[in-house]
C-alpha cells in the first residue's frame, strides 16, 4: 500500500517539477464548485429535456425498488396461508416489477447519457472553434497536446458526470432516505437493530474514500504518461540506441511501471476491503434481525417470517449505492478540475477581433494590390521585427523580399494575410484595411505557398484541393500538368488518389513543395504568396521547383520570400530587407545603378560565375549589366 | 504467470475458505429462522453469534483472495510492460519496418490489458465459480434437488448471454476509442498546421471535418452506453425467471411443511441466500469465458514482439581499452529486401581526420550511417574502429563511440536541456547544465532556446512546444555533441537550416574537427569542401574519392553538384555580407 516515491531524492530538480507538471496536470480540488457548474450550465442547457427525463424516470426506478421488498414478503406471506392463486400473481408482480425496473434504469440512464454525451460534443465543438480564433501568439508558445487534451480528456471527464451516473446519486439519495422510512414504519424496533452497523459502515466508506484517492488519480495519470513514454520510446527508438539508453529508459519506465502497479495495488485492496466490508456488514444486519426475532418469538412483538425476508432484501439495497460512493467522488473531482481547466482555456483573452466594420464595397479595381504604410510590428514587445515599413505592390506586380533570417520577410506575409494584428500603421490589400475584411473575405484573395509545408493526412488530391468541399480532380490534374509534375505523382500507386499519411511523412521535401505550389495554382487567388524553402533539395526537383514557380505566378500579383538568385531574376523588382526595414528597393536594374547592398551581392555573384566560367542554371536569364568595379 | 504460481494457489485456498464460510452462514441462518418458528431461542443466540464469527472470516478470507490474485494479475501487467520495452530496445529496423509505432501501442495497451484481466479477474472468477457454486449447490441440494432443478434452469442461458453480450462490449468500446482516436488526430492536425489552415482560411472546412469526427465519437459512446445498459434488463430478465420459478415452487413446497415432504422457514430461507449468491459468479463466469479468450488472442499478438529476433547481437569478443577513433568500410553492402541500397563501399578515415560523404537523396549515404554504429545489422568484416570489427566489440562501447546525428531530428517530449543533456547520466545536476549550454551553444541553438516561454525548462518534442525543422536539427547536433563522441556522424544537420545558420555549424563542426574524427554526411559542396576527403556515393556505390580540389579538378559528379549549388552560396555570402555591411 506504502506508494512512497520511489526516486526519493532531497529536492527534485526545476527539470523534473516542469516535468511532472507537464505530465501529470491534474489536480484534484473541490468536488463540487458552483461557479463551474454555472458555466456548464449553457452547454447542458439544449438538452436538458433529457435530463428532466432521465430524473423523472429515476424517481420512478426509486419508487418501484422501494416497493420490491414488500413483495418479496408478499410472496412469502401467501405462500404460508396456503392462497396458491395468489401466490402465483404476487410471484408474477415481482419478476414484471424486476423487469420493469431494470428496463426504467436503461432508460434513465440513456436519456442521462444521452444528455451527457450531447452536451459534451456542444462542448468540444466550442472548444474547437474557439481554438479556431485564438491568436497565433497563443499557438507560439502553447504545447499542442495540452491542447488536444482539452478537447479530448478533459471533456471527457467531464462527461463522466453523466456516463459514470454520477447525477443518480441524487436518486441514491432518495432511495436511502425510502429504506429507511420503509423500514421504521414495517418495524421500528427492527429497524434500530439492522442499523446499528450504519455507524460502522460510514467509517469504512471515509476510511476507504481518503485512502484510495491518491491511488484513483495516481492510476489516471500514470496509464497516460505510461503510454505516452512507450510510444516515445518507439517512435524514437534509432536515438535511443544510437545513444545506448537503453538501461536509463528502462529505469525511467520502471519507476512510471511500478509506481503505476503500486497504485492499482492499493486501489484493489481498498476495492476488496470496502466490498468485503458491506457483504459483512449486510450479513451483521441479518444476524441481527435474527436475534432480535428470536429474542421476540413470543408475545405480541412476534416478527413473521415475510417480515424477515423483506428487512433482508432492504438492507441489501441499502448498501448498494454506498460502496459506489468512493469512486463516484474521485469522478466528481476529476470532472470538476476537467471543467476548471477547459474554461481556463477559454477565458484566453488573445481572441481575434473580427472585422470592425465590414464594409462591402469591391474595391479590386484600385491599382495597388498590396500596401504596407508605416507598420511596425513586435511578437514580443521587446524585440520590434518591422519599423516603419511602408512598401507597395501594383497588381500584376510581382516583388521579392531579400534579407537575412529574422530581417521580417516572413512576417510581412504573416500580416497581409493578418495572421497577426500590426501595433503601428496600416497594412491594406486591394486598398481596403485588412481589418476591414472580414477574415476568410480576406484570405480569399491569397495563394500561400509556405516553407514548410503542410500536408494533411488524405489523398494528394484532398491535399491539392483542400479548400473544396469536393475537390475538382480535374482541376488537380491540370495544375499539377501546369507546374510540370503530373507525371511525378501519377506514377505513385493510387496516381491522384495516392495516400497522404499525417503531415506528409510519406513524401520528400522536394514533392511537398510541389505539391504546393500545386494547391496554389488549383487555388486561383489573384495574390500568390511564396515562402521559398530554404532546404536544399536535389538538382532535379529543383530544375522543377523553378518550372513551377513561374507558372504560379503568371499573371497574378506575386510577393516571393526569396533565397535563390534564379527566383530573384524572375520578380520584377526587389525590395531589400535590413533589421526590420527595407533597405533598397527597385528593379533589378536600379539596384544595380544604385550601388547598395544588392550590387554588391551582384558583383559577387558575377565575379564568382566568371572565375568558374561555367554558366548558370538555364532558367537564369542572361546577365544585362556589366559590374562596376568598387 | 507461472512464477506467480503461489500466490494463484494462495488466493484458490482463501476463496474456498470464503465460499465456504459463506455455506456455513447459509445452514446457520436455516437453524436460527428454524430456531425462531420452532421456538428454540437458544439455538437462535449460539447461530446468530456463530454467523458473526464467520462474517468476519468472509470479510478477511475475501479480501485476502483479491490481493492475491488481483494483485498477481498487476504483478504479471508489470512485468510484461517491462519485458516487453526491453525487447523493443534489442529490436532493430527491420523489425520497426513491419510494425508500425500503432500497432506496437495497440499491443502494449489493449492486448496487455486483456492479458491482466486474464490473469487477474479471469483467473479468480474461474476459480470462484467452482467453489461457489460448491458452496451453494451442497445447501440447495441438500434442501431439495428438485428446487435446485428448477431455480437453475435459466443459468445456462445466463452465461450465455453474458459471454455474448461481453464480447460485443469488447467491440464497442474498441471502436469507442477508435473514434476518440480518430477525433484527437483532427484535432492534433489542426493545431498544428494552424498557420495553414488560417492562410488558406479553412477554418470551415476544418470545423466540418471536426464536427464529422466529434459526430461519430458521440455515436460511437452512445452505441456503447446502449448496449451497457440493455445489459441489466437481459440479464435481469432472463435471472428473473429463475428467482420466480424458486418462489413460485419454493413456496408452494413452504406450505407444506417439512412435515410432508415440503421445505421449512429455514430451508427456504437458507435456499434463497444460496441461490442469490450464485448468480453474481455465474454472471462474472460469462464474463470470465470471453476474458480468458481475448487474453490468449491478446497474449499471442504480445508474443510476436516477444519472439521477434533482433537483428543486431551483442556478442562481443574482444574490448578496446582506449579508442582512438580511426575507421574503416571495407568491401560494405547493404540491401533491404531485394532493394540493394550500398555495393562493395569502402573508405577509411584515421582517427582525429574528418571525411564528408557526399550524394543525390537516395544514393544510400544515410543508411551509411545507420551501418557505422550497428543501427541496422553491420554484416561482419566491413565495419572497424582502431582495426577491430564493430561486431566483435561490446554494443555499449560502439555506441558510445561513435556518437550519430540523424537527419530527421527526433527530440523527446522533455524539456529543451533533457533533450540535449540526452547521454548524460545526471541530466539535472550544475555541471551537467554547463556542459549542456555549452552544446548548445557550440550547435548554435542556445539564443533561441533562450527565446522559448521558459528557456531551458520548456518541454519540446511532438507534445511540447513546435520547434522547426531546423531547430530540431540543432538540437539534435548539440545533442551528439554533449556525448564528446571520438568519431561524429553527422547526418545531413543542415538540411533544414537557412544560410547563415549552417555557416554557424559548419564553425561549430570545424571546431569538432579538432578534437575527433568527422564522419558528415551531406549534399552540400560548402560543407564537404571543409572536409579532409570527400567520399561520392552515387546509387549506393563509390564514384569519386578525394580532396575538393581533386574532386572538382575531376570535373565529375562532384563537380557538377558544385556547379548546381552556386547560385545558393552566393546568396548565403550576399546574407553575411548584408550582416557586415550593417
Amino acid at each position: 500500500m506504502s506508494s512512497v516515491n520511489t526516486t526519493a531524492k532531497k529536492k527534485p530538480s526545476t527539470a523534473e517539477t516542469k516535468l511532472k507538471a507537464f505530465h501529470e496536470e491534474e489536480t484534484l480540488g473541490k468536488a463540487v464548485d458552483g461557479k463551474l457548474l454555472r458555466r456548464l450550465w449553457p452547454f447542458v442547457r439544449p438538452h436538458s429535456r433529457f435530463i428532466v427525463m432521465s430524473l423523472s424516470v429515476l424517481v420512478l426506478v426509486t419508487a418501484a425498488n422501494l416497493v420490491r421488498p414488500i413483495l418479496m414478503g408478499d410472496v412469502v406471506k401467501s405462500a404460508t396461508s396456503a392462497n396458491s392463486g395468489r401466490l402465483f400473481l404476487d410471484g408474477l408482480a415481482l419478476s414484471g416489477i424486476v423487469v420493469v425496473v431494470q428496463l426504467l434504469t436503461f432508460v434513465q440512464m440513456y436519456t442521462m447519457q444521452i444528455a451527457g454525451a450531447r452536451s459534451m460534443a456542444d462542448l468540444r465543438e466550442h472548444v474547437f472553434s474557439f481554438l479556431q480564433r485564438l491568436e497565433l501568439r497563443y499557438f507560439d508558445r502553447t504545447p499542442v497536446g495540452r491542447l488536444v487534451t482539452r478537447a479530448t480528456n478533459d471533456v471527457d471527464a467531464v462527461s463522466e458526470l453523466f456516463a459514470s451516473g454520477v447525477l443518480n446519486a441524487l436518486g441514491d439519495l432518495f432511495s436511502l432516505v425510502g429504506i429507511v422510512v420503509m423500514m421504521l414504519l414495517l418495524d421500528v424496533r427492527l429497524s434500530f437493530f439492522a442499523f446499528c452497523c450504519l455507524p460502522v459502515v460510514g467509517l469504512v466508506v471515509n476510511y476507504v474514500r481518503k485512502r484510495s484517492r491518491a491511488a484513483y488519480r495516481d492510476i489516471r495519470t500514470k496509464t497516460a504518461r505510461l503510454n505516452a513514454f512507450l510510444n516515445e520510446q518507439v517512435s524514437g527508438i534509432a536515438v535511443v540506441q544510437a545513444y545506448a539508453r537503453e538501461d536509463d529508459a528502462s529505469r525511467e519506465f520502471d519507476e512510471v511501471n511500478d509506481q503505476y502497479r503500486a497504485a492499482n495495488k492499493t486501489a484493489i485492496y481498498y476495492e476488496a476491503v470496502l466490498d468485503a466490508a458491506i457483504e459483512m456488514v449486510s450479513t451483521v444486519c441479518v444476524a441481527g434481525i435474527l436475534y432480535w426475532g428470536g429474542l421476540n418469538h413470543v408475545g405480541d412483538h412476534a416478527v413473521s417470517f415475510p417480515l424477515i425476508v423483506t428487512f433482508t432484501q432492504y438492507i441489501r439495497q441499502f448498501f448498494e449505492p454506498v460502496s459506489l460512493l468512493a469512486q463516484r467522488y474521485t469522478v466528481l473531482q476529476a470532472a470538476m478540475s476537467g471543467s476548471e481547466r477547459i474554461f481556463q482555456l477559454l477565458d484566453e483573452k488573445e481572441v481575434l477581433a473580427d472585422a470592425d466594420a465590414a464594409t462591402n464595397g469591391d474595391l479590386r479595381d484600385v491599382e495597388e494590390a498590396i500596401a504596407l504604410d508605416h507598420v511596425s510590428f513586435a511578437y514580443k514587445p521587446t524585440a520590434p521585427v518591422l519599423k516603419d515599413v511602408s512598401l507597395t505592390v501594383k497588381r500584376g506586380e510581382k516583388i521579392a523580399l531579400v534579407g537575412a533570417t529574422g530581417a521580417g520577410k516572413t512576417t510581412v506575409a504573416s500580416l497581409v494575410l493578418r495572421l497577426y494584428d500590426i501595433s503601428e500603421g496600416q497594412v491594406r490589400v486591394f486598398g481596403k484595411d485588412v481589418r476591414e475584411y472580414e477574415r476568410g473575405a480576406l484570405r480569399e484573395n491569397f495563394s500561400v505557398v509556405p516553407q514548410d509545408v503542410f500536408l494533411f493526412a488524405g489523398t494528394v488530391l484532398s491535399n491539392i484541393g483542400m479548400t473544396d468541399q469536393t475537390p475538382d480532380r480535374d482541376k488537380a490534374i491540370a495544375a499539377l500538368k501546369k507546374i510540370g509534375a503530373l507525371e511525378m505523382f501519377m506514377k505513385r500507386p493510387g496516381g491522384i488518389e495516392a495516400r497522404v499519411d499525417e503531415r506528409g511523412a510519406n513524401f520528400s521535401a522536394g514533392e511537398k513543395q510541389l505539391l504546393a505550389f500545386a494547391r496554389a495554382l488549383y487555388r486561383d487567388a489573384p495574390i500568390v504568396i511564396l515562402d521559398e524553402a530554404t532546404a536544399s533539395i536535389d538538382s532535379d526537383t529543383e530544375a522543377k521547383l523553378q518550372a513551377a514557380l513561374q507558372a504560379v505566378m503568371e499573371g497574378r500579383t506575386a510577393i516571393v520570400i526569396a533565397h535563390r538568385l534564379s527566383t530573384i531574376r524572375a520578380v520584377d523588382r526587389v525590395a531589400v530587407f535590413h533589421k526590420g526595414r527595407v533597405a533598397e528597393s527597385g528593379t533589378h536594374d536600379d539596384l544595380l545603378a544604385h550601388n547598395g547592398i544588392y550590387a554588391r551581392l551582384y558583383r559577387l555573384q558575377f565575379a564568382h560565375e566568371k572565375a568558374k566560367g561555367t554558366p548558370l542554371a538555364p532558367s537564369v536569364r542572361p546577365v544585362e549589366i556589366a559590374p562596376k568595379s568598387a | 504467470m507461472k512464477r506467480h504460481a503461489p500466490a494463484y494457489v494462495a488466493g484458490a485456498i482463501v476463496l474456498g475458505v470464503f465460499q465456504g464460510s459463506m455455506n456455513r452462514i447459509d445452514w446457520l441462518s436455516k437453524t436460527a429462522i428454524d430456531g425462531i418458528f420452532t421456538g428454540h431461542p437458544d439455538s437462535v443466540k449460539r447461530a446468530v453469534l456463530l454467523i458473526l464469527l464467520l462474517a468476519v472470516v468472509a470479510l478477511v478470507s475475501r479480501v485476502a483472495s483479491r490481493w492475491y490474485i488481483f494483485n498477481a494479475g498487476r504483478d504479471v501487467e508489470y512485468e510484461l510492460r517491462a519485458l516487453l520495452l526491453a525487447r523493443l530496445h534489442k529490436l532493430g529496423a527491420a523489425f520497426y519496418r513491419t510494425m508500425s509505432a500503432g500497432e506496437i501501442m495497440s499491443r502494449a495497451s489493449g492486448d496487455l490489458l486483456q492479458v491482466r484481466l486474464l490473469a487477474g479477474f479471469g483467473i479468480l472468477n474461474m476459480i470462484n465459480v467452482v467453489f461457489a457454486f460448491a458452496s451453494a449447490l451442497q445447501v440447495m441440494a441438500k434442501i431439495s434437488p428438485k428446487l435446485t432443478l428448477i431455480s437453475l434452469v435459466t443459468f445456462p442461458a445466463l452465461i450465455l448471454v453474458t459471454r455474448t453480450f461481453s464480447k460485443s462490449l469488447f467491440t464497442r468500446t474498441r471502436e469507442n476509442q477508435q473514434a476518440l482516436g480518430r477525433l484527437s488526430d483532427v484535432l492534433q492536425t489542426n493545431l498544428s498546421g494552424v498557420r495553414v489552415v488560417r492562410s488558406f482560411a479553412l477554418e470551415a472546412r476544418e470545423l466540418e471535418r471536426f464536427r464529422e469526427v466529434n459526430r461519430s465519437y458521440l455515436d460511437a459512446s452512445l452505441a456503447l452506453a446502449r448496449l451497457r445498459g440493455s445489459m441489466g434488463p437481459i440479464v435481469g430478465a432472463t435471472s428473473s425467471v429463475g428467482v420466480l420459478a424458486f418462489f413460485w415452487y419454493g413456496a408452494s413446497m413452504l406450505l407444506k411443511g417439512p412435515a410432508n415432504g415440503g421445505l421449512s422457514a429455514g430451508d427456504f430461507f437458507a435456499f434463497w441466500m444460496a441461490l442469490g449468491r450464485m448468480s453474481w459468479p455465474i454472471i462474472a463466469l460469462g464474463f470470465a469465458l470471453a476474458i480468458v479468450q481475448r487474453g490468449r488472442a491478446g497474449y499471442s499478438r504480445l508474443k510476436e514482439v516477444f519472439d521477434a529476433v533482433p537483428e543486431v547481437i551483442d556478442a562481443p569478443t574482444t574490448k578496446l581499452d582506449h579508442v582512438k577513433g580511426s575507421l574503416a568500410v571495407t568491401g560494405l553492402s547493404f540491401s533491404y529486401g531485394d532493394h540493394q541500397v550500398l555495393s562493395d563501399v569502402s573508405f577509411s578515415v584515421n582517427d582525429g581526420h574528418s571525411i564528408a560523404i557526399v550524394g543525390r537523396t537516395g544514393s544510400g549515404k544515410s543508411t551509411l550511417a545507420l551501418l557505422l554504429s550497428r543501427l541496422l545489422p553491420t554484416p561482419r568484416g566491413t565495419v572497424a574502429i582502431d582495426g577491430i570489427d564493430v561486431c566483435d566489440l561490446p554494443l555499449a562501447q560502439v555506441r558510445a563511440n561513435i556518437g550519430y546525428a540523424q537527419q530527421d531530428a527526433f527530440l523527446f517530449s522533455t524539456t529543451a536541456a533533457r533533450n540535449v543533456g540526452y547521454a548524460l547520466n545526471d541530466p539535472d545536476s550544475e555541471e551537467s547544465m554547463i556542459r549542456v549550454k555549452r552544446a548548445a551553444e557550440e550547435a548554435q541553438i542556445l539564443t533561441e532556446i533562450g527565446d522559448l516561454p521558459e528557456q531551458f525548462d520548456t518541454v519540446v518534442g511532438e507534445r511540447g512546444v513546435q520547434l522547426s525543422g531546423g531547430q530540431k536539427q540543432r538540437i539534435a547536433l548539440a545533442r551528439a555533441l554533449i556525448r564528446e563522441p571520438k568519431i561524429l556522424v553527422l547526418d545531413d544537420p543542415m538540411s533544414a537550416v537557412d544560410a547563415r545558420t549552417e555557416a554557424a555549424i559548419l564553425e561549430a563542426i570545424e571546431k569538432q574537427k579538432k578534437s575527433r574524427t568527422v564522419v558528415l554526411i551531406t549534399h552540400r559542396i560548402q560543407a564537404a569542401k571543409r572536409c579532409d576527403r570527400i567520399v561520392v556515393l552515387d546509387e549506393g556505390k563509390v564514384v569519386e574519392t578525394g580532396t575538393h580540389a581533386e574532386l572538382l579538378a575531376l570535373g565529375g559528379i562532384y563537380r557538377a553538384f558544385s556547379d548546381e549549388q552556386s547560385a545558393e552560396q552566393d546568396l548565403q555570402s550576399f546574407d553575411e555580407e548584408e550582416a557586415v555591411v550593417a
